[in-house]
């Protein structure tokens, strides 16, 4: 039997792939202008998080951990939707601009925070990467910052007798680790889909989003100040990375011409002469 | 404030928790369900005192998703329901500024003359109707009610988007819940409520009937294919037009009609209804649609136009004949077209699901404070809705289907020559009816003695329904279902050759514009029998025609597939079904049941 796991997962809101985000000047997304969606690969972290529960003794719960400015919010009522049992964000101006060592440590200090107050954690779960940086590096900077067993580009995991078992995601094939509890554990996309929000969750969410005591007790918003994080560590004071310049790769797709509306026969005569086509194109060339 | 809140924290943790109750449960995002809660809002109001719990589940993902109509409805029926609606931004694609009722032959369209429509088919004159995209509605609806539950401190909404009903929870003879989970656990599984209304269009609410014995007359099912179109810029402004018609391409007997409505930012909607109690057993719904716009009329609308959106809907059609015995029963309510008040005549059904909303919830509210839910106390429903002005056309129009059922040959042999003789004459002569009666007759009637006395009785049965003093006795569609079904008659509904290519879309090209989506892997259609299958499928075998399930599912999603041991077995691709249930409804050996998917899987009807 194992303990009763207390278990963090981060989560961040990304433009969502599917809206058309605007560019700013300097080349940067408009993410105001982008509709917004939970980092798909942090699904996969939720699930690996509420697996992680229940695999632990019956008093184990899950805290979901976001930055990001106010409207990130709904993905932490997502995340109570799939019975997550409670959220914090951290949203403050000053982090505008942070890179991945400016957001570690404003996690991390967030981490802390919420740490003292609910317990320290047994596991922390991280999606492998946001598709708005793609850098990987989030979760492992946390990891070293708060001294945790680390474990990356996993996708499964079980716990036995308070390790953690877990298998990674390697070039060519999968490698297996056993690991101390307490482990920050990056989940890869090749772990379960996340499963459908609970009936539960969604009434719960509903009540959460009407009760202003009730929502204070279960999404607690906080700022810098209240983690004690340094100013002159977050944002871009706190971030070395230099963006020298972004530039457009030019236009992507628009070629994709749409074969349908035929018999079959017709069709895969259309598509074949159109290969032979691009073949002999090609071959000019 | 403390304890409620402690409460929550119980709720919200992994432990053994408290069954989930509600004192609604209301069972569909229709507009029949919807129209119930916005209406318990109001009438929470005038009892501060009271509180109200409203739980509303909707098998689709967002409201409106899986919602399919066509929909030109009477203004009259929002005005009662919803009397801020225009300023609460109703989404209204344009308001009827003609109506016309046309008659198709394959190659000609005559437009009854309006002093003609007005005095004989008063049901299709349309003047002044909103045009709407149903679904946009619905989701207009939804939205607008969590901002009105929320103004009122008495009442709480709770919108459930992705939770279908899956089954229903009968205790003691009553509805007590249902069941929106699958883990095993009923605790988490189930939702219970003191009422539960089902607002579902037949998914559950047929459970229901059947439990109860409230079935008289069995419900005949039509089933609706739509499309809906962007049109080119140079074509002339259709908004606010609305076209119903008769004749082509269903000219094999089966009742069926099309329509074509003029939305706002120049779309359209072009739509074919066809019984489903048809004796040709491959009545292929979607092809038929593709046959529609192969007509001259609509193919000269759709140059140069884009398809925008398919889907599928069931009806029911049997009208007040097929009205269940009572609309109640100890717990539970059917409105819309659960209940059947669908009036086929005039293709409405929409304004009687809203007034049927609108009375539940005056029934609803009234037990609540009563704290009595037996089908007697509920019994105010069945007798306010049948009182209701906007059920008179509904009854008027009872003997409709009568009508056709009694006179078979009026469709399948005497209108096509009809369609004919307009095509000879073309150009309609002054007092409308002369010319296809003409051209009627050089076409030659086998029968013209018959013909009359047919024609005669079904304008009696649908205009003097009071001197028609007859009994009416339906058999369910799939019972009407004829393996030995005239070639002949198939064929007629085959159609035009010449067509513009890019206006004619293939099922499975279809399926695509149905937007379906589903991450699990499906197993919503239940095949009762294999067994069962195989027979079936050596009997159409036999005579050489497509088994009813695969040539009427509006998607891609019945097939026949060869088995290891080299002989014809029933296969589902179940990742491409729109869950319209036609092939529930038309299977003969009643092998199929469709049920609603888990996790808002399912088409995308946005947009229709
Ligand atoms: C092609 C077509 C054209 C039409 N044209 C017109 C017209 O021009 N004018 C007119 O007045 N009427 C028209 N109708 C009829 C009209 O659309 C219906 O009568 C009306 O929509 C019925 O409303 P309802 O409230 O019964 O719910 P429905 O519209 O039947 O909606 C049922 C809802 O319940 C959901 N649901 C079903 N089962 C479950 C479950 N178990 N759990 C959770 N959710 C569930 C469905 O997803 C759906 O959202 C047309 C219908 C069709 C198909
Ligand atoms: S599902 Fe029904 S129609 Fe289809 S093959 Fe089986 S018995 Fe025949
Ligand atoms: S399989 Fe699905 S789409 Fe096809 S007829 Fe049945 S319910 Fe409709």
């Amino acid at each position: 039997m194992n303990k009763d796991l207390n278990i963090y997962v981060l989560i961040k809101q990304v433009p969502d792939t599917r809206s058309k985000a605007g560019v700013n000047a300097d080349g940067t997304i408009d993410r105001a202008k982008a509709g917004k969606m939970l980092n798909p690969f942090d699904a996969f972290a939720m699930q690996a998080a509420i697996d992680a529960k229940a695999m632990g003794g019956p008093n184990s719960k899950i805290t979901a951990v976001t930055m990001g400015p106010p409207p990130a919010i709904a993905i932490l009522y997502q995340a109570l939707e799939h019975g997550i049992d409670k959220a914090c964000i951290l949203s403050d101006r000053k982090l505008a601009a942070s890179d991945t060592l400016a957001t570690a440590y404003a996690l991390s200090m967030t981490l802390e925070y919420v740490q003292a107050k609910d317990g320290p954690a047994d596991l922390v779960f991280c999606g492998l990467q946001t598709t708005d940086g793609d850098t990987a590096q989030v979760g492992p900077e946390i990891c070293e910052r708060m001294d945790l067993t680390q474990i990356t580009y996993c996708e499964g995991f079980e716990i036995r007798d308070n390790l953690v078992h877990a298998r990674k995601v390697i070039e060519g094939g999968a490698m297996e680790v056993e690991a101390d509890l307490p482990a920050l554990i990056t989940i890869a996309n090749s772990y379960n889909r996340l499963e459908h929000k609970t009936f539960r969750g969604a009434k719960f969410v509903q009540e959460v989003k009407r009760n202003e005591a009730i929502q204070k007790q279960f999404v607690e918003i906080i700022d810098l100040a209240d983690c004690k994080a340094e100013d002159s560590r977050c944002g871009l004071p706190g971030s070395p990375t230099i963006v020298s310049a972004t530039w457009k790769i030019g236009t992507v797709g628009g070629s994709c011409k749409m074969h349908q509306g035929k018999s079959v026969e017709e069709l895969v005569g259309e598509v074949v002469n159109i290969n032979q086509e691009t073949i002999k194109e090609f071959a000019k060339a | 404030m403390a304890t409620k809140t402690q409460d929550k924290i119980e709720q919200n943790t992994n432990k053994k928790q408290e069954p989930i109750t509600y004192d609604l449960v209301l069972v569909g995002g229709s507009p029949s369900n919807l129209t119930m809660a916005h209406r318990l809002c109001e009438l929470a109001k005038t009892k501060p005192e009271m509180h109200i719990s409203v739980a509303i589940l909707e098998k689709a993902e967002e409201f409106g998703a899986h919602i399919v109509s066509g929909a030109v409805v009477n203004k009259t029926i929002f005005d009662k329901a919803y009397p801020n609606h225009i300023a609460d931004g109703m989404p209204i694609e344009s308001i009827c500024k003609e109506s016309h009722f046309s008659i198709l032959s394959e190659n000609a369209k005559w437009d009854v003359p309006s002093v003609i429509t007005r005095a004989a088919l008063p049901d299709f004159v349309k003047d002044g109707y909103y045009v709407l995209t149903l679904s946009a509605v619905v989701e207009w609806m939804a939205e607008t009610l969590v901002t009105k539950a929320n103004e009122i401190p008495n009442i709480t909404v709770d919108m459930f988007p992705g939770f279908a009903a899956h089954e229903a929870i009968i205790e003691n003879d009553k509805v007590v819940g249902v069941r929106v989970g699958k883990t095993g656990d009923p605790i988490e599984d189930n939702v219970y409520a003191s009422i539960i209304a089902f607002g579902d269009k037949g998914f559950l609410s047929k459970d229901i009937i059947k439990h109860f014995n409230l079935e008289g007359n069995p419900q005949l099912w039509s089933v609706g294919v739509k499309e809906t179109w962007k049109l080119a810029e140079d074509t002339p402004c259709m908004k606010g037009k609305v076209y119903h018609s008769l004749g082509y391409p269903t000219l094999d007997g089966t009742l069926g009609g099309g329509f074509v409505y003029g939305l706002d930012h120049k779309r359209l909607t072009i739509g074919l209804v066809i019984s489903l109690d048809s004796k040709n057993p491959n009545i292929h719904p979607q092809k038929q649609l593709q046959e529609y716009k192969k007509h001259p009329w609509l193919q000269k609308l759709l140059k140069g136009a884009e398809l925008l959106n398919y889907g599928a809907a069931v009806l029911p059609e049997g009208g007040l004949a097929s009205l269940p015995k009572q609309f109640q029963t100890n717990g539970s309510l059917l409105l819309g077209d659960a209940l059947g008040l669908l009036d086929m005549k005039s293709l409405a059904g929409v304004d009687k699901a809203l007034e049927s909303g609108y009375l539940a919830a005056q029934t609803a509210f009234d037990a609540l404070q009563a704290r009595d839910f037996s089908a007697e106390t509920l019994s105010t429903y069945q007798e306010n809705l049948m009182h209701s002005p906007f059920m008179d056309k509904f009854k008027a129009n009872k003997y409709f289907r009568k009508a056709f059922l009694d006179n078979p040959e009026l469709l399948s042999e005497f209108s096509p020559k009809f369609l004919k003789g307009i095509e000879l004459t073309q150009i309609p002569l002054i007092g409308g009816l002369v010319g296809p009666l003409v051209g009627a007759l050089i076409v030659g009637l086998s029968n013209p003695i018959k013909a009359i006395m047919q024609t005669i009785d079904v304008g009696i049965k649908m205009n003097s329904p009071g001197d028609v003093k007859q009994e009416i006795v339906y058999k369910a569609g799939y019972k009407a279902i004829n393996p030995n079904f005239s070639k002949e008659l198939i064929k007629r509904n085959q159609g035009r050759q010449e067509f513009n290519k890019s206006t004619i879309y293939s099922r499975e090209d279809a399926v695509f514009y149905a937007q379906t989506k589903y991450i699990e892997h499906p197993e919503h259609i239940d095949e009762f029998s294999s067994d069962t299958c195989l027979k079936c499928i050596n009997k159409y075998d036999a005579v050489k025609l497509d088994v009813p399930c695969v040539s009427d599912c509006t998607a891609e999603v019945h097939r026949l597939d060869i088995s290891s041991e080299g002989i014809k077995v029933h296969g589902m691709s179940l990742e491409n079904c729109i869950q319209c249930r036609t092939c529930e409804l038309i299977c003969p050996e009643q092998n199929l049941r469709v049920n609603p998917a888990y996790a808002g899987a399912g088409p995308d009807f946005r947009g229709l």
